[in-house]
């Protein structure tokens, strides 16, 4: 069995796990004018921008001339209060291991040196912190991780797979502890890259409405500490929850959209259900990807439909509080469906207020206290037909 | 557990698609820029397919179509790759566009292909293959991660069949950034025999290695992969030395039944220092050869050079293009591979017969 022991989030509802708890638990959304962001479309959108400049991201950490890009900063931000968090003291105790996620990493950068770069003099900070999985390298080296580290970039469902693999690499003893999650930044490169997809609405996204326009983007990073049966054991731990279940899977569709019937999704969900040994009545709630694309989540709510059928479980998308912040969204998603299990409490899907038309469901909208949740299912698929699923349960 | 290598494709710098003669016709002709021999792309993938695909994805997918037709299998129960640098034909694409027009009339096209899971997306597209799809990267251990992930799945699912592959393109916008960066070697400073570079800076080469493995040994198995490990940080001669002897204790190997070691030298002086170090005095009575000759330098040559250690084995010959001594005489049984990536990151593995 794999134990959640410890927990770490940023993002645009807050710099920690009790500022987004209190946003949870307010309905207050993170999503508004664009600050940071240097885009050319800052007054025409909206999105989920972590409320601090790169200083004052450094200063958070306590650092100084670090020359850490944005993505590095909230991911070691992230990791610091995931192992505070988790009691960790000494690393070193145990076979430590440091999965981390991105689908950009550092593009913040790289998009802003770039020219610069070529035309004038080489600048320490590009292009050797371009790699996606630099970031890891360095907040495993700040944190003195050193037994296994390895990034995973399968576009927004990089961090399911990140907490995915760590859960394997304990199960195959390989790993006695492991920090599993994901970052990304905001940068142009993404922005620009939806924009051009149009899938961005330019207000508040509206997840499974039926009038829904698209997905805001968001940014931030998240973390869990993962630990063995043994460790908890040995150490006289209290877990947080229990990561139960997990499956990934491919739609093997299209690039970028999902199958109508969500077949991809479908079979992540289903390998999840098979490894936590449950049947999908078990499940109490389900933290939906919903992005508030029209593809998404009518593939999604398809795919809910086969494996649920008649019984399909209170379900909410949490993205209209965070936006969607990529290969982050899933530890950011882990770490609210770990909340709502602590807190007996769903959040509520934000924005949505007309039925879809091409089917019968419709999410939880306000916030829905003492539900007693034992098994919470989370889901994340993204470009590359890539779905994975997550099931936490009550320890 | 055996993870054995049912079929390979590889892709690379050398002619690696026919390989009959297995380089005794090449010659090590180290520039700075070590462009792949292209393959005609139309044999693996359908043309309508192939007209928007950059060259990772061309080589990616071409190199994962070889290895499955090699191991006789139309469909596999995971894919799983690792890229160092993602798809950067089509990122620098989209990024420069962003740039040079201020962020205007931009078209998705270079975005939708530039994340890291395109290449390992575009082959689960082409074969159907709706199963476990993984895509890595870690620098100079993005393959290794791949391969580490495989040998649990292998672990965890007896009796499948898995694709894995290590990958990365070296396309003249990111070697011009690598040379501002006072990475790549000086066109003067290139000498054929890399382990004597007396210089810094390397030659960037690029590719794609894709390998079928599987629990259960057929008719296609090749060679078997004995031994994986990674690590983020070597602390001088000895704790390499310390680090080699615990892999080789944990495989039931002594040094001496290493027959071959592919070391990944890169030509960088400062680089290369501690594998040279380790070299002549763990390996003083062992061939060594020096695999990035053939293939230059990129974040995923191991995958390359994992490629190298299993033909070897399955055609017992050294290419002469990589041996002075070359040693064709006798029993070539266990190949280890120690690869470095400025010298940070370090893995071992090992290639065994079977």
């Amino acid at each position: 069995m794999v134990f959640v022991t410890g927990i770490g989030i940023i993002s645009a509802i807050g710099k920690n796990v009790s500022e987004t708890l209190s946003s949870l638990l307010e309905s207050r959304t993170g999503i508004g004018k664009i600050n940071h962001l240097q885009t050319i479309h800052k007054d025409n959108y909206v999105a989920g921008e972590v409320n601090y400049s790169l200083q004052e991201l450094e200063n958070l950490a306590g650092l100084k001339n670090s020359n850490y890009n944005r993505t590095t900063l909230l991911s070691l931000l992230a990791t610091q209060e995931a192992l505070i968090s988790a009691e960790i003291k000494d690393i070193s105790t145990h076979r430590t291991g440091f999965i981390s996620a991105s689908s950009v990493g550092g593009m913040c950068h790289s998009e802003l040196l770039y020219k610069d770069f070529l035309e004038r003099k080489p600048h320490k900070n590009f292009i050797d912190t371009h790699y996606t999985g630099s970031h890891a390298t360095d907040v495993a080296k700040h944190f003195g991780i050193i037994d296994y580290v390895t990034t995973i970039s399968t576009a927004c469902s990089s961090a399911a797979n990140a907490i995915m693999l760590g859960a394997r690499l304990i199960n195959n003893n390989i790993l006695d502890r492991v920090v599993v999650g994901g970052t990304d930044a905001l940068c142009k490169f993404t922005f620009n890259g939806f924009n051009t997809l149009m899938i961005l609405d330019k207000e508040w996204c509206k997840p499974f409405d039926n009038n829904r326009k698209g997905l805001n983007l968001g940014e931030g990073a998240a973390y869990l500490v993962l630990e063995s049966e043994r460790v908890v054991k040995a150490e006289n731990k209290k877990p947080l929850a229990i990561l139960s279940g997990y499956g990934n899977a491919n739609d093997a569709f299209h690039q970028t959209a999902s199958s109508p019937d969500g077949q991809g999704a479908y079979a992540a969900i289903q390998k999840a259900l098979e490894v936590a040994n449950l049947s999908p009545i078990k499940i109490d709630y389900i933290n939906a990807h919903g992005t508030g694309t029209a593809n998404n989540d009518s593939s999604e709510a398809a795919a809910l439909q086969n494996i649920f059928k008649e019984n399909i479980p209170p379900f909410s998308s949490t993205k209209a509080f965070t936006g969607h912040t990529l290969a982050a969204a899933a530890s950011i998603e882990a770490v609210i469906s770990i909340l709502s299990i602590q807190q007996k409490t769903i959040f509520p899907n934000l924005n949505c207020v007309t039925h879809m038309q091409d089917t019968k469901l419709f999410p939880v909208t306000s916030l829905q206290k003492n539900a007693e949740l034992n098994h919470v299912l989370s889901n994340s698929f993204g470009f590359g037909g890539n779905c994975s699923s997550l099931i936490f349960s009550k320890n | 557990m055996a993870m054995y290598i049912n079929g390979t494709g590889c892709i690379s710098h050398q002619n690696t698609i026919d390989v009959d003669d297995f380089f005794e016709n090449s010659r090590i002709d180290l520039l700075p820029l070590l462009p792949t021999q292209e393959p005609d792309y139309k044999d693996y993938v359908p043309t309508n397919m192939l007209r928007r695909m950059s060259h990772i994805i061309k080589m990616g997918v071409a190199a994962a179509k070889i290895s499955l037709q090699q191991a006789e299998t139309e469909n596999v129960d995971a894919i799983i790759t690792g890229t160092g640098l993602g798809c950067f034909e089509d990122t620098d694409k989209f990024l420069k566009t962003i740039i040079e027009n201020n962020e205007q009339l931009l078209t998705p096209t270079s975005f939708i292909q530039s994340t890291h899971n395109t290449v390992a997306g575009q082959i689960a597209l082409l074969i159907k293959c709706h199963n476990y799809n993984f895509t890595y990267t870690q620098q100079g251990l993005s393959f290794e991660s791949a391969l580490i992930d495989a040998a649990m799945f292998l672990n965890e699912n007896k009796n499948s069949n898995i694709l894995v592959g290590g990958l990365d393109e070296a396309i003249q916008p990111y070697y011009d950034l690598l040379v501002k960066a006072g990475h790549i070697k000086k066109q003067g400073d290139v000498i054929t025999e890399i382990e004597k570079n007396k210089t810094k800076g390397f030659c960037l080469g690029e590719g794609a290695s894709f390998f079928v493995l599987s629990t259960k040994k057929n008719k296609t198995t090749k060679t078997q992969i004995k031994g994986i490990k990674t690590f983020t940080a070597i602390k001088g001669s000895n704790d390499l030395q310390n680090k080699l002897t615990a892999f080789l204790q944990e495989l039931n190997l002594s040094v001496d039944d290493v027959n071959l070691v592919l070391s990944g030298n890169s030509g960088n002086v400062e680089d290369d220092k501690l594998l040279n170090e380790n070299n002549k005095h763990f390996f003083s009575k062992t061939d060594i050869a020096y695999f990035k000759t053939l293939c230059g330098e990129y974040f995923t040559a191991s995958a390359f050079a994992l490629w190298l250690a299993s033909a070897i084995i399955e055609k017992q010959k050294i290419p002469k293009a990589l041996t002075q001594e070359h040693s064709n005489k006798k029993d070539l049984k266990n190949i280890l591979i120690i690869d470095q990536y400025r010298n940070t990151e370090y893995s071992f593995m090992c290639v065994s017969s079977c």
